[in-house]
């Protein structure tokens, strides 16, 4: 244990060492830092891209994981605090977007693709939580894990069907099952929390508090999100044809973020609710440019070094069958789910194949944005750790490799990049 | 390869092909999803059939064998209904139209199809800017001969068919000025124009063989003429259509057509000559560009006279053709088209209410699948 007076020393040392050098590094400027983050990010995902076709968000996750806590720790986690509004914003611009991507109705003329969504829900969720029930895990913490492991990360899947250019049928299920299974994902927390009532000491009254709550939290998101659609749509004919347009965006989707966390609701939902108002508002006059233009883009990148950072290999040694299971468990659940349903709902077999690989990246922030909101955390004081470490680990290896997998689903399985 | 014989057929029987545009809901842009489309109608209801086209944002649709309108309308309502059931399973739209009014060419996907990939090769990029939609008519006939003396005798109604059907005024995002921009693609074609003038099987087939011999051809689907023999269903085939916005519009076209066939071959108003051509590429052009507003030279009285006056005196000549055929209603709705103006002028007012071109597109696309 280093004392006061010698960590006193290092940090000394550190700030006085040349920025070329670790030490520098870490004593730097964290803007500085970031910056040269950034840089590095964009030349080591190019070199990746243009090698190996890897996608680029993976050469930027993998820079922030280099230079994160598990190795050169030039970052360490709590430094990312104050980056927090930023990456809220990159993930809420994305949400924003991808709700103007989906179209609701066609969930109701298709029957058999909303039974698949909600049959993939299911599935991954209660594969992964029987999995670890039976490796010997609470059935509580089992559960939440399960809930969060049965999300796809809508961010990850919108980055790699943005950079592919791809278009057809897995591509527009893709997009609209990440959306889907991510508020099923939001929705069972809250259900989860009501669950957990009735152990309470007074199980009546909690009961009815967490009702409220998360009746509260899924209509206040969602009538936030209208309200924001709305806005957008009376807005915009004062800025129509000018570049302010993503601008206007941009602000709309910041201001729902902060009275989402605000008022304790969920940003996710109000975000993703907020896209599909304003289509549905503005029909062609809506022009929703890739990360609401090249300053979504910019935090974007910011976004998966950030991921990148937060990455874990903390109990890798140990938990590695307790990942694996979990990692196994979703791509079983998916792959039965759609492939049971392919046909009746209008797809074939290599798609179903493409689909169920290309909704493998794992969500832990989409999710976890909103579970803090919750503050589900602290409902589970008697977490079990191992299942809560083994789920951050499945999450941080499908985070990773997840876009691997999307763009392999959609280049190969379903032919529906550009390159194709 | 020697042309084959000509299969007898009953003489003014139908066959309707529609090439359509299939949309993203999203963005209303051209979306290759014609494998997910046909394999959602693999067991479709219908004695028609779908069929993929060159590139993957398109189908191809055809009827059976017709020989009344009401039939054949009601056999393209079924089409279109359960080819409308069967988009919105996939969250697609499915449109009329002779062109799409943005997409962009090099975008597009060639169909996975041996006879695709060979045109691909041939053609280079013109096979990618084939992307454009038409709408084909299969007239019956008899003999090889009497089928080449009825197409020499149809070009005089060309410009007819191409002003009533025209729904391309919008290419690559630009009003083009032309009613129908999609026959400037075709006619990129080396192959494509009018047939040679022979009135007899005999001697096309002397023609067919040359053209073998030099390589340039291998069978008549290698032709992109405007009317074309199709010997194997024993058929003239009308390509010069751009698809309309409706199938109501598509059924009416086809049994306007059959009723000129009908007054040419019974009536014989004049005998086609090689002659007759000197004006067909005129007047063809100014039905491409001016639609209805264009004006035709009649090719045996040299009279110049306005394409929307010389469609309905035509209507007036067939109309009792028309009655035999049970196809008053068809003519009925080409003599209202007349004067409430063709699907190319549909979409320009659309336009012009300020929309976007993806409004437009949009608008077509809810014509065409209408409630089904």
């Amino acid at each position: 244990m280093p004392t006061q007076a010698n960590a006193a020393t290092a940090v000394a040392h550190a700030a006085s060492a040349p920025l070329w050098t670790l030490d520098g590094l870490r004593a730097a400027d964290p803007v500085l830092g970031l910056a040269l983050l950034m840089l590095v990010a964009l030349l080591l995902a190019e070199m990746l891209h243009r090698t190996w076709r890897i996608p680029r968000i993976c050469g930027h996750m993998l820079t922030g994981a280099i230079a994160g806590p598990v190795m050169l720790r030039l970052f360490e986690g709590l430094e990312l605090d104050p980056w927090k509004p930023l990456i809220d914003l990159a993930i809420g611009a994305m949400l924003f977007e991808l709700g103007t991507r989906i179209r609701p109705r066609w969930l109701l003329d298709n029957r058999w693709l909303a039974a698949s969504c909600l049959l993939q829900s299911a599935l991954c969720g209660a594969l992964v939580m029987g999995a670890l029930v039976w490796l010997g895990a609470p059935w509580l913490t089992a559960a939440v894990a399960g809930t969060v492991a049965l999300s796809t990360s809508p961010v990850i899947v919108l980055a790699v069907t943005h950079e592919s250019r791809s278009r057809g049928q897995v591509t527009e299920r893709l997009l609209l099952m990440a959306a889907v299974n991510a508020v099923i994902a939001v929705i069972g927390l809250k259900v989860l929390r009501i669950m957990l009532a009735s152990d309470a000491d007074s199980p009546t009254e909690e009961f009815t508090r967490a009702s409220i709550s998360a009746l509260r939290v899924i209509s206040g998101s969602f009538l936030l999100g209208v309200a924001c659609g709305f806005a957008l749509d009376r807005l915009s004919p004062l800025v129509r044809g000018t570049p302010a347009m993503p601008v206007l965006q941009i602000a709309l989707v910041i201001i729902a973020s902060m009275l989402a966390a605000q008022w304790t609701l969920s940003p996710l939902l109000a975000l993703l609710v907020a896209g599909m108002t304003a289509r549905a508002r503005m029909k062609h006059g809506l022009t929703v440019e890739p990360h609401l233009g090249s300053a979504g883009a910019v935090l974007n990148v910011l976004l998966f070094i950030c991921l990148g950072l937060l990455f874990s290999l903390e109990g890798i040694g140990r938990l590695w069958p307790w990942v694996l299971v979990i990692v196994l468990a979703r791509l079983l659940g998916t792959a039965l789910a759609v492939g049971v349903l392919a046909r009746r709902s209008g797809l074939g077999w290599h798609q179903a194949a493409g689909l169920s690989l290309a909704l493998q990246p794992m969500s832990s922030l989409a999710v976890l944005l909103a579970a803090d909101t919750f503050g589900w955390t602290t409902h589970l004081p008697g977490a079990h750790t191992p299942t809560i470490q083994a789920l951050l680990l499945a999450t941080t290896l499908m985070q990773v490799t997840g876009p691997i997998w999307t763009q392999l689903a959609l280049r190969h399985l379903a032919h529906e990049t550009n390159e194709g | 390869m020697s042309l084959q014989s000509f299969t007898p057929s009953q003489a003014l029987t139908l066959g309707v092909e529609l090439e359509l545009q299939l949309v993203s809901t999203h963005d209303f842009d051209l979306a290759p999803q014609a494998e997910d489309l046909l394999r959602v109608l693999k067991n479709h209801t219908g004695t028609w059939d779908v069929k993929p086209e060159i590139t993957r944002s398109m189908i191809e649709i055809g009827t059976s064998i017709q020989r009344q309108h009401a039939v054949l309308l009601a056999e393209l309502q079924d089409l279109r209904d359960q080819l409308s059931r069967g988009a919105r399973k996939l969250n697609i739209g499915i449109a009329g139209g002779g062109t799409h009014a943005y997409q962009q060419w090099s975008q597009q996907k060639i169909y996975p199809g041996e006879r695709f990939h060979y045109i691909s090769e041939l053609y280079g990029y013109l096979a990618k800017q084939f992307t454009v939609f038409g709408q084909h008519v299969h007239v019956g006939c008899e003999d090889g001969d009497r089928a080449l003396w009825l197409l020499h005798a149809l070009s005089r109604y060309v410009p007819h068919f191409i002003a009533l059907s025209a729904s391309s005024p919008f290419v690559q995002g630009v009003d083009t000025g032309f009613d129908s921009a999609r026959l400037n693609s075709v006619f990129a074609f080396p192959l494509s124009g009018r047939a040679p003038f022979c009135l007899g099987w005999d001697e096309f087939g002397r023609y067919f063989d040359k053209m073998t011999s030099t390589g340039v051809v291998n069978s008549m689907k290698d032709f992109y003429w405007d009317i074309r023999p199709k010997p194997e269903y024993g058929t003239i085939e009308l390509r010069v259509c751009d698809t309309p916005l409706t199938v109501e519009k598509a059924a009416a076209l086809a049994c306007y057509l059959q009723c000129i066939c009908r007054y040419l071959r019974e009536q014989k108003p004049f005998e086609p000559a090689e002659d007759d051509y000197l004006v067909y590429t005129f007047n063809r052009f100014q039905a491409c560009r001016f639609g209805l507003d264009g004006e035709i030279v009649d090719p045996k009285t040299k009279e110049r006279t306005r394409l929307r006056d010389d469609i309905l005196r035509t209507l007036a000549r067939v109309d009792e053709h028309a009655l035999d055929l049970q196809a008053l209603d068809a003519s009925n709705l080409i003599r209202e088209s007349l004067f409430a103006g063709n699907d190319a002028q549909w979409l320009r007012a659309q336009r012009s209410a300020g929309k976007p071109l993806s409004a437009v597109v949009e608008a077509a696309t809810q014509r065409w699948m209408g409630a089904g």
